[in-house]
């Protein structure tokens, strides 16, 4: 071993002294001699050099300085000679182990060459040697667990080697074997057998060490052969933490550090009844301080990867926080527990620590009273040498008055100790009887008496009381030996205790006074804040940011201690931890409210009311809400909105949807949930719809009519909806105002309230409240009658009102008749059930079923006033016929067509209008309109002709009844009032023998009358145009009001169901009388082509002799008339022939025309304008139309080639 | 000794959290299980630092203080499972286990169709189960 110790502390020494390379320098190349002769060399110096190389274990080389100048070509010819035979005689294959330097010349070269040879031998050197430790230690390895084993041996030879590779700059080298030491310490630290001292117990040994390798004497440790575990580790670890920074590395360090600062604390706690009075906690401190203080100042943080720098700030948060956490309890210790907060944090690290466990807890030393008074009275602490009647009572107060905060919270204080200091240090002073009196006040649930008495900020009469009762502290000076100590004892003692212990005076500076304390306590946090900030861990961060807070708080800098509060708020409430939240922000409120933020105070407040009901009592509930109620109807300087989304919730039915047809207003129900502890009084509450297409909220909001109290839990909520365009709509928001404070709600809730714990969905529900249907029909009316109704007689017209799934209760009909029709309004209206309808009324509603059942087809009269009808309410549902009453009104007389003159009736002149518009709906806003035509028409369509014309001159006049209506007509009686010209043959009045009657005519069928009728002498013809013959038709008509044409209604009671009918018929004279035939001659040619003339030829013939004068002329006039589109008539279109008066005497016509279309068309016609038409006859008759053939093709064009 | 588990969510809100100290100081633990997140978080949003543990539903030991050890799982479903003990000496096995028997029980919890998924599991016999299962922890009945 002395061996090793001799070469070790060479190395050391020699190391100490110079740089390796001048030692080696020193060592390798003592021995240069001169010789510029070959032979001197020969003979003198080769023998020498020989001599000293033949030693193995030293590096050399040969250095030729060579003095001949280069002038001189003797002398340096004779030198290069003895240099080449040097090189000769040493240099071998492997290496080169001269160089040559010129006195006079260039040495440039020289210098890299020597450099190199220089090296080379260095190099050398440290490999043998490497070589030979390494030997040694795998040698020393081996032996391990032999009993000869020594680890100072082994140590040397690996501190050795360790501080070789260090001096060569080979730190990851040397590094590895710093770490293997320590693996080999560790396991033989651990091994039994040897016990070696454990240390820590000389003067400033408290103050870590473990980055100082320079603080015990390296000698001292070795030559004893003590290794003692506490200074050693931290010599090895100092050893590291120097290479990692040189290798800057001091992310490492760090994290080595922090793990070793808690192993080490570990292994100082298994030592601790050996060691001075919480040495193990003023050892953490200063390892921690000198931690972060080192690798903070190695830290670059620039060329570092954004990861690496998360992971230093957190081992830099790490330590910051262990060092406050042994701080912190150093500090309670001594008698600061009352000044720390008690959090959860604090309580986390503090209660779960355990008390430092001295073999002797230290005893108040002498003379040390004033210390005692001056603590119990700075830390209101009371004493609990009291009668026990006292201690009970007090014990009751102060459990009642633990922790005050705002809203009169009361609150159990978290412990900040494993269990009650009394009682610990009273029991770990040695002589004292376990049974001691604090024994009676430990309340079993670990939180400590001396918690209890943390003064409030607003200092609360009850405290004074308390601290009254404790009454003046004891002034002995001398404890008896079995008197336990008080608190304020245990305090002064451990102050003491702790002052021995510590070697750095200004390490107690912190601990001297409360700000020192606070200020430090400050410092530690904050750095432990912004380190975690920095790094992943921000929950940490802002967790130690409330700590802060609760500082400033206490600092009446209530601003910076909201902002501090308001991020730890946000953090718990963001992910939910509402047990937190509800520890934390009473403190906010506090502050808020201190500071006149009405906005944030109010939100708080909110926010308290919206944690779980569990979390506070209902009397602080409260509290909290009559906090809100004071504020909405306090004067505001800036009103808020605000935000009640977690506190009121709110939810459709969870019924279908609500549907409403376009146009409709409607009432939604909603049901809102307060979360309020009490009934709330709202002045207004609206709700804003949304509809689920578009995004906007574009809708007004809706106002509740009623709910102006909420009561806590359900309360179904009323909203009239005006109109909507068709769409469904989702709940929006519900807004609302609490005195002058407005609100708003988003929080949506599905089925029942809101679970507090549902913080991450206040997503806008999916499912519809409101469904606005698009306009649709919702009713119909169609007329119920397919054919036409007698015209000028009173007939039912029936209306179909068929609701199409829309109620029409309380709906109005107007009838409006239009021209030519008249409603008569003395009669009822009549409304029945519509055939289709009648089983439907009785399959679906079930509440008419009975009524229904029993008479199905109901019929009710109901008055029409003012063309209105009001529709009776068991006919809002069902489909139903009205039937009203109306007269067509045509003033004309009907004609009879004959072949004379054939009337044309259009079918438009029966038709009538009626305008109907019906209103219903619940404030009858939906309006149907229809304007519906009904037809009319006379019951008979009369045809009358000549049947024969008898030689007597007897004519027989054949009158046909066309039946016009859908009923059958019973012809009663039939006379024909003839007009002057004409009479009946006998006597008769021109009836028809009366067993004919009556006459049954079907529908759509005819009947025929012959009247036997003579000409008469006529006085006037203009008598005869002007007159006409009168057809009477008595008759009666049998027919439904549902098919059409029906009995009119009687106005009167005796109104006799028989009717007449007046047609006129026109007759006239002569019948037919021609004079003049017009005959159209064939074509002469086969077809007729487009711009072909053509010669159109017509033949007119007399055929007898005109009566009429007029016609006697020997010529007439003729005109053609030709449709010009479509001929092109060549020559004159009108002119005079002469036509002899004879009769038989005939004429030709021709005229040439082109046809200018191809098709079928119309030939030009021949007129005789001065000839009456009764008076021609077309014999034989032109063609109706004549086909024109296109042009034929014209070739001239088409030459072949 | 277990001093406290907790189930958290998804989005690190709490599920179910239960003390099993004597003292009235579960919101220490809250605290505690609350800031562990923040190591939950950091290794899974930092997978390369523990690549072989991808799929490793094991979290292993959370915070290495000195007076108590904090424990963590994750579920597949990113639900975390967390476990405070005193214990300063807990095979990794023993938590292994725990954690196994532990997920158990709260799979069967949340298949309760009265169980709204996300919300706070307050189903009493899960609470028993985890009773059970936190009572026999380390005592060698759970190997």
């Amino acid at each position: 071993m002395a061996n090793y110790l001799a070469q070790f502390q060479t190395i050391k020494s020699s190391c100490d002294q110079h740089r390796r390379r001048r030692a080696s320098h020193r060592h390798e190349t003592t021995r240069v001699g001169f010789s510029q002769d070959l032979d001197e060399f020969k003979t003198i110096l080769k023998p020498r050099l020989k001599l000293i190389v033949q030693n193995d274990e030293r590096e050399w080389f040969i250095v030729f300085v060579s003095k001949a100048h280069p002038s001189n070509d003797q002398a340096s010819k004779m030198a290069k000679r003895v240099y080449a035979r040097l090189e000769s005689d040493f240099n071998t294959k492997k290496r080169e182990r001269c160089c040559k330097f010129d006195l006079h010349g260039p040495d440039a070269e020289f210098w890299d060459d020597f450099d190199s040879k220089m090296v080379d031998c260095i190099r050398n050197t440290l490999d043998r040697r490497v070589q030979f430790y390494e030997e040694e230690i795998r040698r020393l390895s081996e032996q391990r667990f032999t009993p000869i084993w020594n680890f100072c041996n082994f140590f040397i030879l690996k501190e050795s080697l360790a501080f070789m590779f260090e001096m060569t700059n080979l730190h990851e080298d040397s590094l590895r074997e710093y770490d293997e030491l320590e693996l080999c310490y560790s396991e033989s630290v651990n091994s039994p057998g040897k016990h070696r001292e454990f240390g820590g117990l000389d003067t400033g040994d408290d103050q870590a060490a473990l980055l100082n390798r320079g603080f015990k004497a390296l000698t001292q440790i070795v030559q004893d052969d003590v290794f003692r575990e506490f200074e050693f580790r931290q010599y090895i670890f100092a050893c590291q933490a120097k290479l990692l920074f040189k290798l800057h590395r001091p992310i490492e360090v760090a994290a080595r550090g922090y793990a070793f600062v808690v192993s080490f604390s570990k292994t100082l706690a298994l030592q601790e009844n050996g060691l001075p009075f919480c040495f193990r906690e003023v050892w953490v401190i200063t390892a921690c301080m000198d931690l972060i203080k080192a690798t903070t100042s190695h830290y670059d943080g620039t060329a570092v990867a954004i990861d690496s720098e998360r992971e230093f700030c957190r081992i830099q948060g790490d330590l910051y926080s262990l060092c406050r956490i042994k701080f912190l309890r150093l500090a309670y210790l001594i008698g600061y527990g009352v000044e720390i907060e008690k959090s959860p944090v604090n309580s986390a690290s503090l209660s779960m620590l355990p008390w430092p466990k001295p073999a002797t807890w230290p005893s108040i030393p002498p003379d040390s009273s004033a210390e005692t008074m001056a603590k119990e009275k700075a830390s209101s602490f009371q004493h609990y040498f009291l009668t026990f009647n006292l201690l009970v009572m007090l014990h009751m107060i102060l459990q009642a008055k633990s922790r005050e905060k705002i809203f009169n919270i009361h609150r159990k204080p978290l412990p900040l100790e494993p269990s009650l200091l009394l009682r610990e240090a009273n029991r770990r002073r040695a002589f004292l009887s376990v049974g001691n009196i604090s024994e009676l006040y430990d309340s079993g649930d670990g939180s400590g008496l001396d918690a209890n008495s943390k003064p409030s900020p607003n200092k609360s009469a009850s405290n004074y009381m308390a601290r009254t009762m404790s009454g003046p502290a004891t002034s002995e000076t001398s404890l008896p030996v079995d008197r336990p100590m008080r608190l304020s004892e245990i305090h002064v003692a451990a102050e003491h205790a702790l002052k021995q212990t510590v070697s750095d005076p200004n390490f107690m500076t912190s601990l001297s006074s409360l700000e020192e304390f606070e200020k430090r306590y400050m410092e530690l946090t904050k750095g432990a804040a912004d380190n975690y900030h920095r790094s992943w861990w921000k929950r940490h961060g802002v967790v130690l940011d409330g700590e802060i807070a609760a500082l400033f708080f206490k600092h009446e800098n209530y601003d910076l201690a909201a902002k501090s509060y308001e991020k730890v708020c946000a953090l718990y409430s963001a992910e939910g931890w509402e047990e937190l939240l509800a520890d934390v922000l009473p403190d906010l409120a506090e502050c808020q409210k201190i500071l006149n933020d009405e906005a944030g105070y109010l939100t708080s407040c909110v926010k308290l009311l919206s944690l779980e009901s569990g979390l506070f009592s209902s009397k602080e509930r409260q509290a909290f809400q009559s906090e809100v109620v004071r504020l909405a109807h306090s004067e505001m300087k800036h009103p808020v909105p605000l935000d009640v989304s977690s506190l009121i919730t709110f939810a459709g039915n969870p019924a279908p949807p609500l549907e409403l047809c376009d146009g409709d207003p409607g009432t939604l129900s909603v049901a809102v949930w307060s979360a309020f502890p009490d009934d709330i009084t709202l002045e207004s509450l609206s709700l804003r719809l949304s509809a689920s297409s578009s995004a906007d909220e574009g809708l007004k909001a809706i106002k509740s009519s009623d709910a102006r109290v909420l009561v806590p839990g359900r309360n179904i909520i009323t909203f009239d909806i005006p109109p909507q365009k068709p769409g469904s709509y989702v709940l929006g928001a519900l807004t609302g105002q609490i005195g002058k404070l407005s609100f708003r709600s988003h929080g949506f809730s599905q089925d029942g309230p809101v679970d507090t714990d549902e913080f991450m969905s206040f997503e806008k529900p999916t499912r519809p409240v409101l469904k606005v249907r698009k306009p649709r029909a919702l009713v119909d009316i169609t007329p119920a009658v397919s054919s036409a109704l007698l015209m000028n007689e009173l007939q039912w017209i029936g209306l179909i009102v068929k609701p199409i799934d829309y109620s029409l209760k309380d709906g109005i009909l107007h009838i409006d008749a239009g021209a030519g029709l008249k409603i008569e309004e003395s009669q009822m209206i009549e409304i029945e059930t519509y055939g289709s309808d009648v089983e439907h009324v009785g399959g679906t509603d079930a509440s008419k079923t009975s009524s229904s059942s029993t008479d199905t087809r109901k019929v009710e009269k109901v008055p029409i006033e003012d063309g209105k009808i009001k529709i009776p309410d068991w006919a809002s549902d069902v489909t139903t016929l009205v039937w009203f009453p109306v007269r067509a009104i045509d003033d004309t007389i009907a004609r009879g067509a004959s072949p004379a003159s054939p009337q044309k009736q259009s079918i438009v002149d029966g038709m009538r209008m009626i305008a109907l518009k019906l209103e219903f709906g619940v404030f009858l806003n939906q309006v149907f309109e229809r304007t519906i035509a009904v037809h009319f028409t006379n019951p008979f369509h009369v045809s009358t002709r000549v049947v024969d014309k008898c030689y007597d001159g007897t004519l027989l006049l054949q009158v046909i009844l066309h039946s016009e209506v859908k009923a059958t007509l019973h012809v009663k009686d039939i006379w024909l009032d003839l007009q002057s010209g004409f009479e009946h043959t006998g006597k008769g009045d021109g009836r028809p023998t009366s067993n004919l009657f009556p006459l049954v005519i079907a529908p759509s069928s005819r009947a025929g009358i012959l009247f036997v009728i003579r000409l008469s002498a006529l006085g006037d013809m203009d008598e005869l145009e002007k007159a006409d013959s009168m057809l009477n038709i008595k008759y009666g008509i049998s027919g439904d009001r549902t098919t059409g044409a029906h009995s009119p209604v009687p106005v009167k009671p005796d109104d006799s169901e028989e009717l007449v009918f007046k047609i006129a018929v026109k007759m006239k004279r002569p019948v037919l009388d021609p004079c003049v035939a017009v005959g159209f001659l064939p074509f002469s040619s086969d077809c007729l082509r487009v711009g072909q003339l053509v010669n159109m030829r017509w033949r007119v013939e007399r055929l007898k002799n005109p009566e009429d004068a007029s016609l006697l002329a020997d010529e007439i006039l003729y005109q053609v008339d030709a449709n010009p589109q479509n001929w092109m008539v060549a020559g004159r279109k009108c002119g005079h022939v002469s036509l002899s008066n004879e009769q038989g005497s005939r004429i030709e016509i021709t005229v040439t025309c082109v046809p200018l279309v191809s098709g079928y068309v119309h030939p030009p016609q021949l007129g005789l304008p001065h000839v009456g038409e009764a008076n021609i006859s077309c014999n034989p008759a032109g063609p109706h139309l004549v086909c024109v053939l296109p042009p034929t093709l014209s070739t001239s064009y088409c030459i072949p080639a | 000794m277990i001093v406290c588990v907790a189930v958290v969510g998804h989005q690190n809100n709490p599920l179910y959290l239960q003390s099993f100290t004597e003292a009235d100081d579960a919101l220490k633990l809250h605290h505690v299980v609350h800031c562990s997140l923040d190591v939950i978080d950091e290794r899974v949003n930092n997978p390369k630092r523990n690549a072989p543990a991808l799929n490793e539903t094991f979290l292993g030991l959370l915070y290495p203080t000195e007076n108590y050890k904090v424990y963590g799982y994750l579920t597949n479903t990113k639900v975390k499972f967390i476990m405070v003990t005193t214990d300063l000496d807990v095979k990794d096995a023993d938590a292994r286990n725990f954690f196994r028997k532990f997920h158990a029980a709260y799979v069967d919890a949340v298949s309760n169709p009265f169980h709204v998924p996300g919300k706070k599991i307050a189903s009493r016999s899960f609470g028993a189960r985890v009773s059970t299962i936190v009572k026999s922890f380390g005592s060698g009945t759970t190997a």
